[in-house]
This record gives C-alpha cells, structure tokens and sequence, in this order.
C-alpha cells in the first residue's frame, strides 16, 4: 500500500509511562507524600498483623489482679495499663483494625454516594444538575456531629428487644454507615466538576459520535479519567472519617465491644495526671493515621496534579 | 441521476440561551452522492463542524435542530429515534476528529476501545472484535498492528493516533464518513500521508465523504463537489473544477484569491500583497440582514441588504446564492 509507513517508524518507541505510572513516580520523588504513605502502610500492617503483634487479649483485665490498674510502663507491658486494668499495647494495636474499617467503611459509601450524585449531575446537566446539587449543600450544612450523637443514641435504644440487637458490632456499623452518609457532599462535588470538564473532551465526544452507549461513556470513558482526582478526597475523607470515629467514642457514644482508641482516651481522661500513658497513647495512634492520611493525600494531590502547585 | 446517498435540505441549528438566540447553521443545503467526496469550506465559525454534528443529532447543548430535513439513504434522520440515531452512528456514519491527540480515551488500549466498538454495533465477541481492529490497523497503514493493540493512545505519535482514528471511523464499514478538519492539527508531512490515506481507503471501501476543512489545498486535492459556507448559510456549490475555475459567488473568489500561492512573492510596497478579505465574521446573535456576506463584499449594492438570495442553480450542478450573479431572491421581512 502506498500509504504504509517508512520502515524506520518500525522502530518501536520507548514505553511512555501511562496516568498513573507517571502518578507513582512522582509521588515517589514527593517526600510528605512517601511519609503519609509510610504512615498509612504502618497503620494497615499493624491492622493486618495484631493478633500477632498484641502482647494479650484485648480483653484481658487479669493486670487488675497483679500488675495493677493504670500501672506505667514496664517490660511485661510495655505501654502501661489503663485504669481498667487492660494491656495499653494490646488496646492500640486492637484499635488499628478498628479505625481503618471506619475509615474505608465510611468513604466507600460516601464514595458510591457521592460519584453516583456528582456524575448524574454533572453528566446531565439542566434541571438534574441544579436539584442535585442545592441537594447536596443541603447536606453539607447539616451539623452532622450532632446528627450521628443523636442517631447512634436514638439508636442504641430503639434496637433493645429486637433481633437486630445480636448484630455483632451494631453500634460501629451505625457510626460507620452514618459518617458515610454524611460524608459524600465533597465527593460529589468534585465529581461533578470533574465530569463536567471530562464530558466535553474530544475523546468522549468521538466515542458518542461513534455510537457508543451512554452507559460506556460513563463508566468507561468518564469515570476512569476522573479516578485520580476523586481518590484524593477519598484519602483525606479517611482520615477524617477516622478522627470523628474518635470523637464519637470520645463522647462515649462508640460500640462498647469495639477496641477504639477514641474510646480509650473516654475511658482514661479522667486519670490523665496519674497515669497519662494510658490517654497518650491513644492518642498518639489517631494522630500518626490521620496524619498519614492527610499527607498521603496531599502527596497524591501533587503526583495526578502536578499543574496546580506551582 | 440516482438519488443521493445524503441530502441536506434547509437544515438550521438553533443555539437558545435565556439571553439570546444564535444560529450557527441557518437554512444549508448540500447533498453528497454514494462514493463522493463533498469538501465543505468556510472560514472558523462559518458552521461547518456544527453541521457535521447535525447530521450526526450530535449538537451540544443548548443548541438543537430547528428545521430542515436530513436524508441519509432515503430515511429522514431527524424522523428517527433515538436508540435507531444510535446504532447508526458509527455504523453508517462515522467521525473522524480534528484533534487525534484528544480523541482517543487515554486510559484504554487501542484494541479495547476500537474493539467495543464493532462489539456493539456488530455484535461480535471480543476476540474476532480485535482481529477486526487488527485487520483496519493494518489497512490504514500502521505497522505490527498486533502490537499496537495493547498499546496506549501515548504511546503513539500524532499521525500514528490519527490513523487510529481512522481506522476507528471505518470500523464497520460505514456509507459515510465525516472528517473534521482531519488534518489541521498535524505536521504537513504527515498531513499529506493521511489525506492519501483518506483517498484510498475511500476508493477501496466505496465509501462516501464529507470533508470538512478551511484549508483550500486540502479540498482541491481530495474533494470532487464543494460547498462555500459563510456564516452559516451556503454560497455556492458547485464541483471542485468549477468551484476553482470559474467561482462565482463574490465569497468564494475572494477566498480562493486570498490563498497564497508558492510561486508569487508576497512582499508588501515591492511586488504584490496576498488579498484579504476585509473585514470579519458577523457577529451570529445579530447577522447582516440580507446577504450576510454584503458588508464584506467587494460587489455589493444597496439591494443586498434588502433582500435574502436564494440558492439558485446557473448551471447544472453549480448553485449559488448572490444576486449579482442572477440568484432569486426575496425580500427581507422588515
């Protein structure tokens, strides 16, 4: 064919590294980003690996008999003991699953909440656009601390007698799916703004031309070029989903047969002058994870957008 | 003469924003016969690409089709719905973009995203689906295409994309193909191997053409018709012979003059300057009344502003639409 290339342009080019080999390399060369995402990596293999890591049961209280209640640090505990008599140590590394599935829960359904709003809206565009979004600021002038008190309470008591009451872990599914609810405003938002700029690309507008389904357009055009932008709310949403987690057990309003750390600091507030290890502790370990989500999203925020700090 | 495979009658596209009414497109013929080229030229902004979306029911938002008839192999487009519009794009009529550059999703490999394509409109599984891909890869002149199926859109170079474009507008073998502007965004050598490519594969394929372009080198090289836009309405058609031989309409001399040429020197005070046409386009909310080019034409009279030309045929073949070439015309309504 007359048209065929020159033999030379055989030559295969080099492997140009596609959206998100580029991302990983430079959230390689990007230090807080590397720190958050060692941070976080320590967090999960804490989590992955505690019954391993944990010196006793969670459980456990038999240090009331011997070791003492809110007993300082020691070989055979090495964090100390809470005035309840349980393995600090043990309570921290118990609390790191607790945490991340609050923080994963949370996001994942905020997550499928929020693309799902923020791509119809902005996707349609019109009417559906403008009811979708006063919808979605509705829900962000919510007080939605308030909210989950008062649910997680209303809750607790409504459950009494019912069959729900052996769900295992009701009271954090509750606070789990409710943070969630709450929490997809951001997501949407930026979903949509990222929709309504990637709608009108050329490339989606060549699929549509070439009579590809709404449906593909959508999720397999659209969507995953929207990916990058929407994980970095997702990041940083798990860390604060993981921080109110906290705060509600602070409260006293978390799952009493949960281990959470916020939970720890309620129970040891008050014994903060004798044995301050015991709330320390605890609080040392939310503010290394959200921290680390923090600055793992920072980190990724400058690796798929590069342009916007300059 | 058989009828024409595509047949535009007084197609207008009407952009309606609370604040104001604009018509890109306002009342534009034009048919294309199966097997022909039809190069459809204007300045930017004169409605080409919103036309070439037309046909395809493409128009963004706000703007809709107001008028006119579409006749794509005797059926009316306009009267079809839309899942039918939808299975006719990319099948019996298909786009080839101006930017090959973004018109490729960059997250998927070629082979995936050519492949669903002849999937659905074609219903095939997914492994003869690539072997279809395969096989264009290799028509539009892309070498180890078996390669280039698992490679990313970056990985390719512009020319290399906009084959893939190519061969994603072919891939079912449609009676139509839509090029837009094709080839304005590649390096000229390039440029001229991809309008060779276009050449042959429509000669090959029998396939029809509509090429869109403000660039008279490329329609005199590729176009048997011409249609002259100018700020959405049509000028003159005619075929490309005549079009460049013996233009008529005042537009089109003016654009043909204004290209320049190799062999002049165009040196200002010392030899000759390149002709330009005065002036700019309209502006669409408020159009001339009249003949919208009349402001900017050097042959205009007092009557062109009074009256709306209409498209008239001088010879056979050629229309045009100018009063001073003895075009109907009707008075515009006060």
């Amino acid at each position: 064919m007359d048209t065929s290339l020159p033999a030379r342009s055989r030559i295969r080019a080099p492997r140009r590294p596609g959206v998100w080999r580029q991302g990983w390399r430079r959230l390689r060369r990007n230090r807080t980003g590397m720190l958050g995402l060692t941070l976080v990596a320590l967090v999960v293999l804490v989590a992955v690996f505690c019954p391993l890591l944990a010196p006793y049961n969670p459980d456990d209280q038999s240090a009331m008999m011997s070791f003492g209640a809110s007993a300082p640090p020691a070989w055979s505990h090495i964090m100390g003991t809470d005035r309840l008599g349980y393995d600090i140590a043990s309570r921290i590394v118990y609390g790191a699953p607790t945490a991340l599935t609050v923080g994963v829960g949370a996001m994942l359904i905020a997550s499928l909440i929020g693309v799902t709003i923020g791509g119809i809206s902005g996707y349609a565009g019109g009417l559906a656009d403008e009811l979708l979004m006063r919808f979605t600021e509705f829900f962000l002038v919510i007080p939605v601390f308030l909210v989950i008190l008062s649910v997680v309470r209303l809750f607790g008591i409504i459950v009494v007698g019912t069959w729900l009451e052996s769900v295992p872990h009701l009271n954090l599914g509750t606070i789990i799916v409710l943070l969630g609810v709450f929490g997809w405003p951001p997501i949407a938002r930026l979903t949509r703004a990222e929709f309504l700029r990637l709608r009108q690309l050329e490339f989606v507008e060549a699929a549509r031309c070439i009579g590809a389904r709404r449906r593909d357009i959508l999720l397999r055009h659209i969507l995953p070029n929207a990916l990058p932008s929407i994980i970095v709310v997702v990041a940083l949403g798990v860390g604060a989903a993981i921080l109110s987690e906290a705060m509600i057990s602070f409260l006293g309003f978390g799952d009493p047969n949960a281990v959470s750390w916020g939970q720890l600091l309620y129970f040891n507030y008050e014994t903060l002058k004798v044995a301050p290890w015991a709330s320390l502790a605890p609080g040392a370990a939310i503010f290394i994870t959200v921290l680390g989500f923090n600055l793992l999203a920072d980190g990724l925020s400058d690796a798929f957008n590069p342009r916007l700090r300059q | 003469m058989t009828a024409p495979l595509l047949d535009v009658e007084a197609l207008s596209i009407e952009f309606q924003t609370p604040s104001r009414k604009v018509r890109p497109v306002d009342g534009v013929d034009f048919a294309i016969g199966r097997n022909q080229t039809l190069g459809l030229v204007g300045e930017s902004g004169s409605g080409k690409t919103m036309s070439s979306l037309g046909l395809l029911r493409l128009v963004p938002r706000p703007g809709r089709i107001v008028g006119g008839r579409i006749g794509f192999d005797g059926q009316d487009l306009l009267a079809l719905s839309e899942p039918e519009m939808a299975a006719l794009r990319g099948r019996r009529m298909a786009m080839v973009f101006q930017n090959p550059a973004y018109s490729l999703n960059p997250l998927l490999t070629i082979g995936r995203q050519l492949g669903e394509i002849v999937a659905w409109h074609e219903r095939l599984g997914r492994a003869d689906a690539e072997a279809r891909v395969a096989d264009l890869l290799g028509l539009v002149g892309i070498a180890d295409p078996g390669a280039r199926l698992r490679q990313f859109p970056h990985e390719l170079s512009g020319g290399m994309k906009q084959r893939v474009c190519i061969a994603r507008a072919l891939l079912c073998d449609p009676w139509l193909i839509l090029a837009d502007e094709p080839t304005t965004n590649l390096d000229v050598t390039i440029q001229a191997q991809i309008l060779d490519l276009l050449r042959s594969l429509k000669e090959r394929l029998h396939t029809a053409m509509l090429l869109v372009t403000h660039d008279m080198g490329v329609v005199a090289r590729m176009a048997d018709r011409i249609t002259v836009m100018y700020a959405g309405r049509v000028c003159e058609t005619a075929d490309a012979r005549t079009i460049f031989r013996a233009p008529l309409h005042p537009y089109t001399i003016a654009l043909l003059e204004s290209v320049p040429r190799a062999d002049r020197a165009y040196d200002r005070g010392r030899r000759e300057t390149l002709p330009v046409i005065g002036g700019r386009l309209p502006d669409m909310t408020h159009p001339p009344a009249g003949c919208r080019f009349h402001p900017r034409c050097p042959e205009a009279i007092a009557e062109c502003s009074r009256v709306l030309p209409l498209a008239t045929p001088v010879a056979p073949g050629h229309v045009v639409s100018c009063i001073r070439r003895g075009s109907a015309s009707i008075p515009v309504a006060a």
